[in-house]
């Protein structure tokens, strides 16, 4: 579908129906939502977020930033200042006598046209985070209990069963014996170790690879056998790294969740955590689930994908045999990027494995969000459309390179940049680094010395 | 450690200075080895073991058991010292032990675990896509569409937090209501939560307590028969104390952390973080790893913070047997080390293990790892020589004597040495 089929965007938006946060609001009182919004500002928030409020001066450098302006006509409401301006200052202007309309609108905003990329935060003069005053916005969503169904369902998993797609224990770790066993064809004697105490790694990965793209994990199993690699799995829960409680603003179960990724860790006595291409898991154990619960940085190693990737090529365990033929252009998740500064390392693997890279504009830490990031994606079907309408400028980003291929080293970023090619009829094909890498790389067993 | 263990440990050969087997020759007869697994005592050592596609065994001191399974995984010694491995033939998995297999059969097991004299053999295990527990051989009679959270109690009681009503995909508010329970030995208790985690038994394995979510926002704890009245913003693991009349939790209101004892505040402190009680019953002290002031992890016993502070993590924290000796693995700027009653080893170790201890608490002993080579340190010297791989030291029951399992150059080597000799 194009976006020129779309003829009123504004209703096309303010027109979707979730059930949740239809319900939630049904069941709200006046003095409820006041409380919970007055609790949460004056409870939950200190110094910064007080800043925050005091000192943006509306000057509007930070709309050209965020992809949501420009990708609805710079209409002004897409403006980073302007969603704070829509929701916590009046909020605060009226001491939490909101209405259920302006609720409506707020989870609207906070939930779906607010990616939390921090794209603004940079293009500000005083580098206010609009990221963090959205997810204040989640917050009291979260406390409301008025926030979108889909990504609510899977806070949900995450609780009960510390993973985010209700992965059952046994299929966890069936799923892995079986992607051993496909593996062996390649290399007779691979394995995907679980439980191996004292290895020097421990792989994770998000849920979905399990339930849905185990080919990833067959991937790399080949890649760590290849290299040489002492890593393991865990059995247990604690496996999965990601966490859309963290964008949910339920910090409570975010950390939960942290505590019991690093907690697999420490069990098997690994010295770091190798995550697999996911940007926002990343910045859950990184920078959000590990604060709340007390760790100041993560308290093992931990080291994203194209760190490791980086680091299996450049030290010679895994080689290259003929590089990447197509043409690829890279993106570059925020939460990695923006979140961690792994740009220049991801142009070195690039460069690693194929032959032809044409860069992205903007790119680097001033990439554009895929759109989908901050939980976005996880809103699931009710907001899909509004989010193509939404995510127009990263499709005229894409288009712009003429690449074969697109990379995108994280999970989000990959199902969301696949709907934007989808919806608009981008023909590029996306990949993980892990894809080319399987690809292009030399099937021999390093043997070099540790 | 009981007395069953205790026993167990007197017969030990405490005597041979030196046994030695060549586990390295097992690579050329097999397609793969698996990594080595030594028993408590140090006379057997065992691995996984595949001769041909789908066909895996148990190779231990050499000897193949005749049993060959299509899969194979989570082999382990139990503290009494017999070897259990969960194995597959024909898509039917058990647990075999000692090369003799259960009789029930199912279609997935895993989360293999026991008592801690070894007596209970306890595992997760689905059939026909219903979760429920094996025990010695004895499954639950009924089974749930979903189950997390086992454990097993010394008694070989077993509890696990069971899904008891079903819900439908992005059935959110059907979530809110409730559909966990703690099932007990099969039977699930009859309230119902938002969320269970972490079942706790008392030490006569007669009653449970553990955490739950009474809705989006309020955390609790469930106490033997009920549900504390007080909510919080978070709560973790609890534990009994006072001979199992008493319990305390860690709990966590107004963004600190606090102790509470059968539903009321404890320990006076307020904590940036509090988790993992450890408990002496019969000192009456209570332990638990807390962060003093953000970013700073310590020990606090009954309610005193250690003075020496760890950046990163604590983890292990546990009393020796007769309750002198509290101990900790510590990791500030990436190294770990022991820290016991409030000392630390100067040990700079890249990974650690919890130590041993003896009754008295006087010998504490643990391997670790450092620039990939492994080191034994005993009460914080580091013992001489050097291994490639080495496990869980063992102290004699007169703690004169230290057991020393390790792997050096493919032969693996069974050790007595006197403490002496080391300290
Ligand atoms: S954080 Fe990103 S999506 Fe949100 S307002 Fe800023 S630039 Fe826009
Ligand atoms: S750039 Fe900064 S100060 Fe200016 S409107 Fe945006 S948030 Fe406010």
């Amino acid at each position: 579908m194009q976006d020129s089929t779309i003829e009123n965007k504004d209703s096309v938006k303010t027109d979707v129906i979730d059930e949740a946060v239809e319900r939630g609001l049904e069941r709200l009182t006046p003095e409820r939502i006041a409380g919970v919004i007055n609790q949460v500002l004056a409870k939950e928030t200190g110094a910064r977020f007080k800043t925050y409020i005091d000192t943006c001066m509306r000057c509007g450098l930070c709309a050209d930033a965020c992809s949501f302006f420009l990708s609805n006509d710079r209409d002004p409401k897409f403006s980073p200042a302007a969603k704070v301006k829509q929701t916590l200052t009046e909020m605060l202007e009226k001491r939490g006598n909101v209405s259920k309309d302006f609720l409506k609108n707020m989870v609207r905003i906070a939930h779906t046209e607010c990616n939390v990329c921090k794209r603004c935060s940079m293009y500000c003069p005083f580098g206010i985070d609009i990221a963090y005053m959205m997810l204040t916005v989640r917050r009291i969503c979260h406390k409301l209990e008025i926030t979108p169904l889909y990504i609510q369902d899977t806070v949900n998993s995450h609780s009960a069963t510390m993973n985010q797609m209700w992965v059952k224990e046994d299929e966890w770790i069936d799923t892995l014996q079986w992607q051993e066993e496909d593996a062996r064809e390649e290399f007779e004697d691979l394995r995907i170790p679980l439980d191996k105490d004292g290895a020097d790694i421990m792989y994770s990965v998000i849920a979905p690879e399990p339930k849905f793209q185990a080919g990833l994990i067959y991937q790399t199993a080949v890649i760590m056998h290849a290299a040489g690699v002492n890593w393991t799995m865990p059995s247990n829960p604690g496996w999965d790294n990601s966490n859309m409680a963290m964008f949910t603003g339920d910090f409570e179960i975010s950390g939960r969740l942290a505590k019991a990724h690093y907690e697999a860790a420490a069990d098997l006595h690994v010295n770091r955590i190798v995550m697999g291409e996911c940007g926002h898991a990343f910045r859950s154990v990184y920078d959000v689930g590990n604060r709340w619960a007390g760790w100041r940085m993560p308290p093992i190693e931990l080291v994203h994908a194209i760190d490791f990737f980086h680091e299996l090529l450049t030290t010679g365990r895994i080689k290259v045999k003929e590089k990447y033929k197509k043409s690829v252009t890279l993106h570059d998740p925020c939460n990695v990027s923006r979140g961690r500064g792994l740009h220049d390392k991801a142009r070195e693997v690039v460069n690693l494995l194929c032959d032809n890279f044409i860069e992205m504009t903007p790119n680097k830490e001033h990439n554009f969000c895929c759109g989908a990031g901050g939980g976005v994606i996880n809103c699931g079907p009710p907001y899909k459309t509004t989010r193509m309408i939404n995510n127009r400028v990263k499709k005229e980003q894409l288009e712009q390179t003429g690449a074969e291929v697109l990379i995108a080293p994280c999970h989000n970023c990959h199902s969301g940049l696949e709907d934007i090619t989808h919806h608009y009829g981008v023909d590029m094909e996306i990949k993980f680094f892990g894809d080319i890498i399987y690809e292009v790389m030399e099937k021999t067993i390093y043997q070099g010395g540790v | 450690m009981n007395d069953k263990n205790a026993n167990g440990r007197n017969a030990w050969d405490w005597q041979t200075e030196k046994k030695q087997i060549p586990v390295k020759e097992w690579e050329s007869q097999f397609n793969w080895v698996e990594e080595p697994h030594v028993s408590p005592d140090g006379e057997q050592v065992a691995s996984i073991v595949n001769s041909d596609e789908a066909e895996f065994s148990i190779c231990v001191n050499g000897d193949v058991w005749e049993d060959t399974f299509e899969k194979a995984w989570s082999l382990k010694f139990s503290p009494d010292g017999r070897l259990a491995v969960l194995a597959a033939n024909d898509e039917e998995w058990t647990v075999c032990i000692d090369g003799t297999e259960w009789e029930s059969r199912f279609d997935y097991i895993w989360g293999m675990t026991f008592s801690s004299d070894g007596s209970y053999l306890g595992a997760a295990i689905q059939q026909d896509g219903e979760y429920g527990v094996v025990v010695n051989d004895e499954p639950w009679e009924s089974l749930y569409e979903n189950m997390n959270h086992f454990t097993l109690s010394e008694q070989g009681g077993s509890a696990a937090v069971v899904q008891v009503s079903s819900m439908s995909q992005g059935d959110i508010d059907g979530f809110a209501g409730g559909l966990f329970s703690l099932a007990v030995n099969g039977e699930p208790m009859p309230q119902t939560f938002m969320n269970i985690w972490d079942p706790a038994f008392d030490s006569q394995g007669k009653h449970l307590a553990f955490t739950i979510r009474k809705n989006r926002s309020d955390y609790s704890i469930f106490q033997v028969d009920t549900a504390w009245d007080q909510t919080f913003q978070s709560a973790w693991k609890p534990a009994f104390i006072e001979n199992d009349t008493s319990l305390v939790a860690p709990v966590r209101t107004g963004g600190k952390w606090y102790l509470y004892k059968n539903a009321r505040p404890f320990w006076s402190n307020v904590y940036e973080q509090l988790w993992q009680i450890a408990v002496h019953q019969e000192k009456k002290s209570i332990a638990a790893i807390v962060s003093d002031s953000y970013g700073k992890w310590t020990v606090s016993q009954d309610d005193r913070p250690w003075t020496n502070h760890a950046d990163q993590m604590i983890t292990d924290l546990s009393f020796s047997e007769q309750g002198d000796t509290l101990c900790a693995l510590f990791k500030t700027n990436g190294a770990w080390t022991v820290v016991a009653n409030d000392k630390p080893w100067d040990l700079g170790a890249d990974k650690l293990w919890k130590p041993a201890m003896d009754a008295t608490g006087e010998i504490v002993a643990a391997r670790f790892e450092k620039q990939g080579r492994y080191h034994l340190a005993v009460n914080g010297r580091v013992a001489p020589g050097d291994y490639d791989m080495l496990f869980d030291p063992e102290i004699s029951p007169d703690g004169t004597k230290i057991l020393i399992k390790s792997i050096t150059g493919g032969i693996y080597s069974r050790q007595v040495l006197s403490v002496d000799g080391l300290i």
